[in-house]
């Protein structure tokens, strides 16, 4: 019974959604809209089960002492930094001393909690459990007496936090960015292992992207006959096979989701 | 950790502080200086940590790929919380709630359906639990579900009714739809130029040939043999073609995203080029 | 005397100035002029009807232009559109059309506390005025008789895509049906799929992990359902051979279904006491750092095998490469187009697109599963001949046939 309802459960949403396209009344596009609000709000519980797995799991690396253990102190200051600058805002001229402080505080209080975990001698334990009381009653004070910040728990204040922003702005975006930039290398090395006619597919794949990578260069000879020939590449037969996969992808996604509203396909919910 | 590790990360230490020293000296004048210095310089030992990677995996690349998965994880729950729980959720829930989290209650009789997902964002999180945890694949069904009958109408639309209707090209007469006028018609406007009739006809022929072929090789319950086979494998160059082009066509885009950062370093850290 | 002249010299001067001005023509006034002359002729056989096949709060006014556009006075430059909710108004504009257009759509919105909300089951009145460039200069038609606006229950428009639906249900229903009674159904060899077996046996032998990557797709994406089929078969290979199983995953729903899915492969191998929920984690939702960290555990834990199997974006390139620099086995399947180019390049295996989804018939081969699969070919079969069928009927006069295909929002 347990594992019966979950399927169908999809039925009867699945069903709806297909019935709800062909019914354009007024009630069924607010269920529609209800359906798709109702998802967005599940996926928020559904980060706070992530937070937990990845604060669970850099937890138990720390405490079994595995390699590279060290390192997961710095995921879950991370963490900490972008809930604490999430949930704080300055209220004076600027944020103050004392915030830093505050942060600089708590990381060391998390720090020594993980290592009061992780250590087994008494004397370790106790002198970690000592840091950690201090650390976090230093930050209690310094939270209680500081007036240039405080915490925003009920308006997105903290969204606008400086240190917030400053973080995404040189902490996230530098390392997404150069991580985009990676692929310029990876390109590279790909193209210069993968570019071996080795037989017939190859050697179309090879000669297809010299064509087309060399359309906009002017100091090779026959450049206007290359870039025709790569227009020619870019419109007729690359527009053939995009339809051709977009009409098998868009077959299988049709047959996979009716296989998955039919109960057909179970495989997504564990055993059934 | 041997003696050149700690080298290395001495080294690192003084080339930070420096950095961070010179970038202070140079933003005196503005305000929260000190601090817009330390994030400049920490941005830019984050971008060399990570091109280190090239070499090989190394201490620095972990810090910065560990800081970053905690950062990063943070920075989409608060923002998941603020503008999905506190911004559209609360408001419709309750007044009471709505007016501590200083936002506008949304009132409408509707706003009862927005407890179910609230029921079922618990009943998810009962996963953490021994007992309950049947209870977290009711939600699961509900998106497995709304999404499957949305994609299956929306893709037979999108990639079967479209897609073969698209194929309705002309292959006979003039370069537009028009019923074919016979072969009289035909000769007398045939037109041998690169942007005339008869070159567009050929295309039409290319791309419909080219349809055919790859959707024959996509075929999963007949052999490929004889004619079928034959097929199958001109549908497969055309695939690799294209997959030819479309990787030519990213190599410049990818170059260029190397460009930014080698000019984030050499301009706004170290100021060699203006 | 003096001033007697002067009073003189100043009489001519205003005399000399008054006749100058009568004799200058007098240049005549536009608005002076008969009004006849400039009014536009009115629009006629104006009708409004309820717009179709939508969710009502919306009425379709036509019209026949008026005389004077393009024609006659040639002065109309645009039609007003008009509505009250009595016939004595007041009267709101609610848009206009360009000249030489005879219709206009006035559609409201569906939330009652918007500006533009109109109520349906509603008498609505309506009016069109033929504007000239003057706006002060129009004719207004007569007021149209009451219309309602109401949502229908069935959008005639769609009736294409309804079709396709009944077909493809009763396809898939008829070849399940028979795959059940036990007819055997060929599928040809897919090089990617045959080689996960062979894989998996490769990290047994090498004692190292293996390694799967849902992508970055969520729980609602249809790929990463077909990718949690293919997991759960990895799973249970991996439970019966004891090898170690690795997923980091982008998307919490993803993780929470990848661990049911993974736990139920370990109870199917009848090894449930090996299934280690740590297997299954969540990394972060950020597209790059889950990269990053992804890179990082395929450097450290060097597993023998990568299985790449879901929605990919940009950082398809970098998670193949890296992992073929760490020497693992290689086999991805994604239906981004525009990434399978780089995993056939940097990967061993690549399922193309549909291949994909056609993955857990292979492997499961479960006679449901291989009849659904038949039904996909099935279909691809009809897409073949409904082109043919089309194009000869468009190149040949038979126009009606394409418009079969059309489907009208």
């Amino acid at each position: 019974m347990r594992r019966q309802i979950p399927f169908a459960l999809v039925f009867i949403f699945g069903i709806f959604m297909v019935f709800q396209y062909f019914v354009p009344h007024e009630t069924s596009e607010w269920a529609y809209e209800f359906l798709l609000d109702w998802i967005i709000v599940i996926g928020i519980f559904a980060l706070a089960l992530g937070i937990w797995s990845l604060f669970k799991v850099s937890v138990e690396k720390i405490k079994l002492g595995k390699e590279g253990a060290k390192y997961s102190y710095l995921t879950l200051v991370g963490l900490y930094l972008m809930v604490a600058f999430g949930f704080t805002q300055q209220t004076g001229g600027s944020l103050g001393f004392g915030y830093f402080v505050w942060i600089v505080l708590c990381s060391a209080c998390i720090v020594a909690l993980m290592r009061l975990r992780a250590v087994s001698d008494s004397g370790a334990k106790r002198m970690w459990g000592m840091v950690s009381l201090v650390t976090l009653v230093a930050a209690v004070l310094v939270a209680i007496f500081d007036d240039a910040w405080a915490f925003f728990l009920y308006t997105p204040e903290g969204l606008q936090n400086s240190m917030f922003r400053t973080f995404f702005d040189y902490v996230m975006m530098p390392i997404l960015a150069t991580m985009f930039s990676l692929l310029a290398f990876y390109i590279a090395s790909a193209a210069y292992r993968a570019f071996r006619a080795r037989n017939v597919l190859a050697s179309l794949l090879l000669i297809a992207a010299l064509l087309v990578m060399s359309r906009f260069n002017p100091f090779i000879p026959g450049a206007e006959y290359v870039a025709k020939a790569s227009n020619w590449l870019m419109n007729v037969p690359n527009l053939a096979a995009q339809r051709a996969i977009v009409i098998g992808i868009g077959l299988g996604i049709v047959a996979t989701a009716l296989k998955v509203i039919l109960g057909i396909e179970r495989g997504y919910m564990g055993k059934g | 950790m041997n003696r050149s590790t700690y080298i290395v990360a001495a080294v690192v230490v003084l080339l930070f502080a420096l950095s961070w020293v010179l970038h202070t000296l140079a933003m005196s004048g503005e305000a929260d200086g000190v601090t817009r210095a330390f994030m400049v310089t920490m941005a830019a030992f984050l971008t060399l940590a990570i091109y280190s990677f090239l070499y090989k995996d190394n201490a620095f690349y972990k810090l910065a790929e560990h800081l970053y998965v905690g950062v990063s994880a943070a920075y989409w729950m608060c923002q998941g919380f603020w503008s999905t729980i506190v911004g559209n959720l609360i408001p419709r829930l309750s007044e009471g709630a709505s007016n501590f989290f200083q936002q506008p209650y949304q009132a409408s009789s509707w706003n009862v359906a927005y407890w179910i997902p609230v029921i079922l964002g618990i009943m998810l999180l009962m996963r953490l639990t021994k007992n309950y945890g049947w209870m977290s694949r009711w939600p699961l069904a509900l998106i497995v579900g709304t999404t499957a009958g949305l994609n299956f109408v929306r893709y037979l639309r999108s990639d079967f009714i479209v897609q073969v209707s698209s194929t309705f090209v002309p292959l006979l007469g003039d370069k537009e739809l028009h019923p074919w006028l016979g072969f009289g018609a035909f000769v007398s406007n045939l037109d041998l130029s690169a942007t005339g009739q008869l070159a567009a006809l050929a295309t039409n022929w290319v791309v419909f040939l080219g349809v055919i072929c790859g959707i024959v090789y996509f075929f999963f319950s007949k052999e490929h043999t004889g004619v079928f086979g034959r097929a199958s494998r001109v549908g497969i160059w055309i695939l690799m073609i294209t997959f030819g082009a479309s990787f030519g066509y990213t190599v410049m885009g990818r170059i260029s995203l190397l460009v930014g950062r080698i000019t984030f370093l050499f301009r706004d850290w170290l100021g060699l080029i203006s | 005397m003096k001033h007697k002249l002067m009073i003189g010299v100043l009489f001519v001067l205003f005399g000399m100035s008054s006749l100058w001005a009568q004799t200058e023509p007098v240049e005549a006034d536009s608005a002076v002029v008969d009004s006849t002359e400039l009014y536009p002729a009115p629009v006629s056989h104006l009708r409004a009807t309820d717009k179709p096949n939508d969710h009502g709060h919306a009425i379709v006014v036509e019209w026949e232009t008026s005389a004077d556009d393009g024609g006659g006075k040639n002065n109309v430059v645009l039609y007003q559109v008009f509505r009250s909710m009595s016939f004595d108004g007041p009267f709101d504009s609610v848009g206009t059309a360009p000249a030489g257009e005879g219709r206009f759509e006035d559609i409201g919105s569906k939330d009652r506390s918007s500006s533009s909300f109109i109520p349906d089951d509603t008498d609505l009145f309506y009016q069109i005025d033929a504007v000239t460039a003057d706006p002060a200069i129009r004719t207004p038609s007569d007021i149209l008789d009451p219309v309602q606006s109401s949502g229908q229950w069935f959008n005639t428009g769609r009736v294409p895509v309804l079709v396709a639906v009944l077909i493809f249900g009763l396809l898939t229903g008829i070849f399940v049906t028979s795959a059940k009674r036990g007819r055997e159904l060929y599928v040809r060899p897919i090089g990617g799929i045959e080689a996960v077996d062979d894989a998996i046996g490769r990290a047994t032998e090498m004692g190292r992990p293996i390694l799967y990557v849902l992508g970055l797709g969520t729980a609602a994406d249809v790929a990463t359902i077909a990718s949690f089929t293919i997991l759960s078969r990895v799973a249970k290979r991996v439970a019966e051979y004891q090898t170690e199983l690795i997923v980091p995953t982008y998307d919490p729903i993803v993780m929470s279904v990848a661990q049911e899915v993974v736990k139920s492969s370990y109870f199917d191998a009848g090894r449930p006491e090996d299934y280690k929920e740590e297997c299954v984690f969540f990394v972060t939702q950020s597209q790059f750092a889950y990269v990053a960290a992804v890179n990082g555990i395929m450097l450290r834990e060097f597993p023998a095998t990568n299985v790449y199997m879901g929605k990919f974006y940009a950082e398809s390139l970098l998670l193949a490469e890296t992992g073929s620099l760490a020497g693992s086995i290689q086999i991805s399947g994604t239906d981004e187009i525009a990434q399978i180019p780089f995993f056939i390049v940097a990967c061993d295996y690549t399922l193309i697109g549909e291949e994909l989804y056609a993955a857990s018939a292979y492997l499961g081969r479960e006679p449901k599963l291989l009849g659904s699969l038949k039904a996909q070919d099935w279909a691809k079969a009809a897409v073949v001949v409904l082109a043919i069928v089309g194009l000869v009927a468009a190149n040949f006069g038979w126009l009606e046939f394409p418009t079969l295909f059309r489907v009208i929002d």
